[in-house]
């Protein structure tokens, strides 16, 4: 059985946050951050089981996760406020500086996280943070694509 | 994140294969549930119990592979020493289950 989401992230409690899916192994953090509800994205090193932007090296550090972003439109910015007409996404790094988690954030300015095999959650960005995702580490925005 | 002990209740000649299964693939989920990196969940000391397991487990992984898609790819791999998912395939969950259930229903496992 899985641990309750607040003994794994403790800053959930009382902060308000909405679990707003069923629980789905077939998508990951980074793939909802990056839109996508059809595969895992991750740069593992078994090329037929993680999917991974051609092109981006199949590694596990900042640089990689910011060309896999950027490989979607998004560039580096200052800030998690929102700014109209951009859409953004955060990534945690752990205390080793490697990626753990990316969310995106929602045009109610709250973020949203697929949290691994588990559910979607709607929180405040730092609610995540902690010993197993770590930090965020940097924030990347895009023009909100038209249409 | 601190692995969940698997071994507190110690392997009997009793505990069937099938409750073994299921007393380590619970300790999986428990710790690895939240975790984005495939290769990290594979890592999990319950994991590597659940490939110890043998031929015996093939089964019941295939069984929660094609009702739940757990992640039993690198078990299936490791006991069998086939890999039967196509690059094309990579991440694409439903499609990597597909491809392992064809390939064991085509070498005579039933589940």
């Amino acid at each position: 059985m899985v641990r309750p989401l607040e003994e794994m992230f403790p800053r959930l409690a009382g902060s308000g946050y909405r679990v707003t899916s069923p629980r789905d192994g077939d998508y990951n953090c980074i793939a909802w951050a990056a839109g996508d509800t059809h595969l895992w994205w991750w740069p593992g090193q078994d090329v037929v089981k993680e999917y991974w932007p051609a092109g981006v090296p199949r590694e596990r550090t900042r640089d990689a996760f910011i060309a896999a972003f950027a490989s979607l439109g998004y560039t580096l910015c200052e800030g998690e406020a929102q700014e109209a007409g951009y859409e953004k996404v955060a990534v945690f790094e752990d205390a080793d500086g490697r990626p753990t988690h990316a969310a995106r954030q929602l045009p109610n300015g709250l973020w949203s996280s697929k949290l691994g095999r588990a559910e979607d959650i709607e929180h405040k960005l730092h609610d995540l943070e902690g010993a197993l995702y770590g930090s965020v580490m940097l924030i990347m925005k895009r023009p909100i694509p038209h249409g | 994140m601190a692995a969940t002990p698997v071994k507190q209740t110690p392997n009997t000649p009793t505990e069937t294969v099938e409750a073994r299964f299921h007393r380590f693939a619970a300790a999986w989920h428990r710790d690895t549930d939240y975790l984005s990196s495939m290769e990290a969940a594979d890592r999990h000391p319950a994991y590597q119990e659940i490939i110890g397991l043998g031929v015996e487990v093939v089964p019941l992984l295939l069984r929660d592979l094609a009702e739940n898609h757990t992640h039993w790819f690198t078990a299936l791999e490791a006991i069998t020493g086939a890999q039967p998912i196509s690059a094309a395939d990579a991440g694409n969950i439903p499609r990597m289950a597909d491809a392992w259930l064809r390939w064991a229903k085509d070498n005579g496992y039933r589940w």
